[in-house]
């Protein structure tokens, strides 16, 4: 196999493919970057078996078809290095030459053969939306999932497609983020269970608003999601995922309409002074003010309110500041509406037209 | 097949292998027979580890000659008559099963003198054929011998272990016996030569020190408490003294040596924070308790007993030994077992409870006792014994341990990036800055815990967990205990249960884990202090990862502020792991070494 291509273009789609590489692994071949080149232009491989990801470049000069394994953080690094404009790569047997400007380094892999195969979705499930929507979506969404994978919380976000409508949904059993994507006319449906890692890779790798299309396609076990030319294929989890229509409150005693920007400072502030076992603050919405109080016995007490507009009763609850911070951060709304009830049931956040946030208050017994 | 009834010779063999397994069995067996006859100097000879001779004097009350022929009759004693007497045994023995065990696989001999009469008696057993009884000369109270063990059973006599390890298990048992009962004086001697003396009267500190050495006996807290109608009293080891086995964990109930699962386990609890993993406390507890709330008779040897209370019994002693562990010495005065209630009574006639055990004087020696205590015991029939208490104003505040730090000048140095040295008025301490930084902050965060009130953090999904039938059933029986401590749960139909809240201090724990943290205590120990633990068990962590470490290196306005800070500590000596914080060498020790004194 021969080569030649841009640096800049090679490295950046090199970082992404990269990005599934496990760091620690059992199986060594892992660690490498399959780049296969034919008369498309090359593509570059990279799976831990759970995730795979797949780039495609087509600025290149290909002078000899064929296959290579490039050890990846040895290869990245390089690509990182170098200065000059193109770099060339040729390979015999198992070994790559890369050239650039001066340099020329020998870069020992492994044989291509032994690299596991791309697993192939078979065509039917999907759908289509704007890349910069799902990348909101995952923002809204991934936060609230467990941090780790347990029977009770899941480290995945589910994705629901059905009615012209995709929702994904995060949990870790104490709060719950809900995010809608509305199709025109879309039509089949689906129901995948997608590793939270999964998407952290996908959102690094999607540009901020981007209007690009993406398509995703789901499998039995897989989900696959094409964007541009790059291609990430996820294994689904297979955990249970709780019913979570179910928990969303239908009611409430009290609703308040909140600035933003204020609720997140002061918020800020008050959590300053919960102490470091116990995080609480008491949310008290008096006839026009919301009162944030928190205390600790080592540290001290903050006392902070800002104006709102009520309806309903009024009351108090508590709540992990650090669980509204978190969505908060993702809120690109002026103003957010709380919808809460005593302080033992669930209270619902209004953080978007199609961003729902349910958190478990705190109380004392 | 042939259905045949054994012959009573058969039956009582099979019996005795339950009972006497070794010689160590006999004696404890006739221990007990001499202790619950009233026998004030018991004197106990072997020969070749027991094997060939076992031999127990008393000066009890004796058999009566007819008696005598009942002796080695099944399921006869002189304890217990009627079923409704199971209910609150007194007595050590009580079934009956001992000599007619031991007679059928031995060659045995009882000569017996009542006090009052003129002349002794003499039955003799071998292997379960029983003789006359045949007038003989003795002095009062009663002589057994037990000659060539499993004479007749050679397969078993095959099974006993070398003669010193039979002798080693019997003066064990010696010790552990003899704690219970200071008012009795102990003899033993090992193939003719005098192993053991110990002496009516002595406290339970000289008693445990001529057992189990004077250097171990030095770090014994006394300890005595009273909840109501249950009293807890005896000697607790400083955590230095920790053993990598449980042996040197004594328990007492109502003077019996006997282990209860829940009581042993909560002990170990109140231990914990001061003891690394994999070490056990040394101590010596009496628990006492109307016979009526204790059942005795759940295990062949009577080696363990069931309490009718038993999450009341495992609070108490976790509470007994933990202020007993307080280094403050301002916890309220223990005042010895005060035994004031009228305890049902056994039949009279019966020699009834222990003895004043383990509530003689607690400290040695100096200023006299200020409080003496005569409580209206029930009164016991013959050889009854009140329920002296008295304890010395030494006692009274416990000395343990004091706080190292109070007494420390302004003289410090670091080395190593590690260890403070530190001029104390009295020596040099050499402290380990992680440890004892870790316990500040430990302390610290527990106290902080304790002073608000219990929050919880409710969970959108109930965490259903699946448990055993017997598992469920406990949870269920604990759940408002688990509430008053932060835990929701429910019944979730067909072997489960819903967890509806947690602690609000577990951010992330998965409830799942937390509650089946608290299962395996067997399904009795206290729920709430289960829980507790959980949570202190955090602080663990999270003080480990903020105390300084080894290699910060500390200026002199931050030892100081470390060492003023550990003034205060309740528990200055170990980290919330259990690992020391101080090596402390007196003064006295230093001019030693040097040899400025001898």
């Amino acid at each position: 196999m021969k080569i030649l291509c841009d640096r800049t273009q090679l490295q950046e789609a090199f970082a992404i493919v990269s990005s599934v590489v496990p760091s620690k692994t059992t199986k060594p071949i892992l660690q490498n970057v399959l780049l296969t080149a034919n008369e498309n232009g090359i593509t570059l491989f990279a799976t831990d078996l759970e995730m795979a990801v797949k780039v495609q470049l087509e600025a290149v000069k290909v002078t000899k078809e064929g296959k290579v394994l490039l050890p990846a953080r040895e290869c990245a690094a390089l690509l990182r290095e170098l200065s000059d404009p193109t770099v060339t790569l040729d390979s015999t047997d198992m070994r790559c030459r890369i050239e650039s400007g001066g340099g020329s380094f020998v870069l020992l892999g492994e044989n291509p053969a032994d690299f596991p195969e791309e697993a192939k979705i078979k065509p039917g499930r999907g759908m289509k939306m704007p890349a910069g929507r799902l990348l909101q979506m995952i923002k809204e969404t991934a936060f609230a999932a467990a941090r780790e994978e347990t029977r009770y919380a899941i480290n995945g976000v589910m994705m629901d497609f059905g009615g012209s409508c995709l929702r994904m949904v995060a949990t870790d059993g104490r709060r719950l983020s809900i995010s809608y994507y509305n199709l025109d006319g879309g039509k089949g449906e689906f129901k995948a269970l997608v590793p939270v890692r999964a998407l952290a890779t996908l959102a690094r790798a999607i540009p901020d608003s981007s209007k690009e299309e993406l398509t995703i396609s789901v499998g039995d076990k897989q989900i696959e999601f094409a964007f541009g030319k790059a291609h990430l294929l996820s294994q689904q989890l297979e955990s249970r995922f709780p019913d979570y229509e179910g928990v969303v409150p239908k009611a409430a005693d009290t609703t308040v309409e909140i600035n933003r920007s204020m609720l997140e400072s002061s918020l800020r502030k008050a959590a300053i002074l919960c102490s470091d076992d116990l995080r609480m603050v008491r949310f008290e919405v008096q006839e026009s003010a919301l009162r944030l109080t928190a205390e600790s016995n080592s540290r001290g007490r903050a006392d902070v309110s800002m104006d709102i507009t009520k309806k309903g009763a009024g009351g108090s609850i508590n709540f992990n500041p650090d669980y509204i911070l978190e969505a908060l951060r993702v809120c690109n709304l002026d103003s957010v509406r709380l919808d809460m009830s005593d302080d033992s049931m669930p209270a619902k956040f209004t953080l978007g037209e199609s961003f729902t946030y349910i958190v478990m208050p705190i109380s004392g017994t | 097949m042939v259905i045949r009834r054994l012959s009573p010779e058969v039956v009582n063999q099979i019996a005795a292998g339950e009972v006497i397994e070794r010689p160590y069995s006999i004696v404890k067996e006739l221990i007990e027979n001499s202790l619950d006859a009233g026998g004030r100097r018991l004197r106990v000879e072997i020969l070749k580890g027991g094997a060939e001779l076992v031999r127990i004097g008393d000066d009890g009350e004796g058999f009566a000659p007819e008696d005598l022929l009942l002796a080695f009759a099944s399921h006869a004693t002189s304890k217990l008559s009627l079923l409704a007497d199971l209910d609150h045994i007194a007595s050590l023995g009580f079934r009956g099963e001992a000599l007619a065990s031991i007679g059928s696989v031995a060659r045995c001999s009882i000569k017996s003198r009542q006090p009052g009469s003129g002349e002794g008696h003499e039955i003799r057993c071998e292997g379960g054929v029983v003789s006359e009884v045949m007038p003989c000369g003795c002095p009062p109270g009663t002589q057994i011998e037990v000659r060539e063990l499993f004479f007749n059973t050679p397969a078993r006599r095959r099974f006993l272990k070398s003669s010193g390890a039979e002798k080693a298990k019997i003066q064990e048992l010696l010790y552990e016996l003899s704690l219970a009962r200071l008012d009795v004086d102990f003899t033993f001697l090992a193939d003719g030569v005098e192993v053991l003396r110990l002496g009516a009267g002595q406290s339970l500190a000289e008693r445990f020190a001529q057992c189990f050495g004077r250097d171990l006996a030095k770090g014994l807290l006394p300890v005595a408490k009273s909840f109501g109608d249950l009293h807890i009293a005896g000697l607790i080891g400083e955590p230095d003294l920790a053993r990598r086995d449980g042996r040197q964990e004594l328990l007492y109930v109502n003077g019996r040596q006997a282990s209860e699962r829940s009581a042993v386990m909560s002990i170990r609890q109140a231990y914990r924070e001061f003891l690394m993993g994999g070490r056990f406390p040394i101590y010596a507890l009496q628990i006492v308790l109307p016979p009526s709330e204790v059942d005795v008779n759940v295990h062949p040897r009577k080696k363990e007993v069931r309490f009718l209370d038993s999450r009341r019994v495992a609070g108490s002693l976790y509470e007994t030994v933990r202020s007993g562990l307080q280094t403050s010495g301002a916890m309220s005065a223990p005042l010895g077992v005060q035994i004031t209630d009228d305890m049902p009574r056994a039949r009279s006639g019966f020699p009834a409870l222990p003895p004043s055990l383990f509530a003689t004087p607690l400290a040695d020696s100096a200023p006299p006792p200020v409080l003496v205590r005569e409580l209206s015991a029930p009164s016991f029939g013959e050889g009854a014994r009140p329920f002296a208490t008295s304890v010395n104003a030494k006692a009274s505040v416990l000395p343990a341990r004091p706080n190292p730090f109070r007494s420390t000048g302004s003289r410090f140095l670091q080395v190593h990036d590690l260890y403070v040295l530190l001029q104390v008025d009295d020596g040099l301490l050499i402290v380990d800055q992680h440890a004892l930084h870790e316990r500040v902050i430990y302390e610290r965060l527990c106290r902080e815990h304790q002073a608000r009130k219990v929050t919880v953090q409710h969970l959108l999904l109930p965490a259903v967990v699946l448990l055993s039938p017997a598992e469920k059933a406990w949870v269920l029986d604990v759940k408002e205990s688990l509430a008053s401590a932060g835990m929701l749960v429910d019944d979730f139909g067909e072997g489960s249960v819903a967890v509806h809240a947690v602690p609000a201090v577990f951010k992330n724990a998965a409830p799942q884990k937390l509650l089946r943290a608290l299962l395996p205590m067997d399904g009795e120990s206290d729920a709430a202090l289960r829980l507790e633990e959980q949570v202190v068990e955090r602080f663990h962590s999270m003080s480990c990862r903020s105390a300084v470490m080894s290699g910060d290196r500390l200026n002199d306005e931050e030892m100081a502020a470390l060492l003023t800070e550990a003034a205060t500590l309740l528990h200055p000596h170990n980290c919330p792991h259990g690992r020391p914080t101080v090596l402390t060498f007196t003064s006295a020790e230093l001019e030693r070494y040097f040899r400025r004194r001898c």
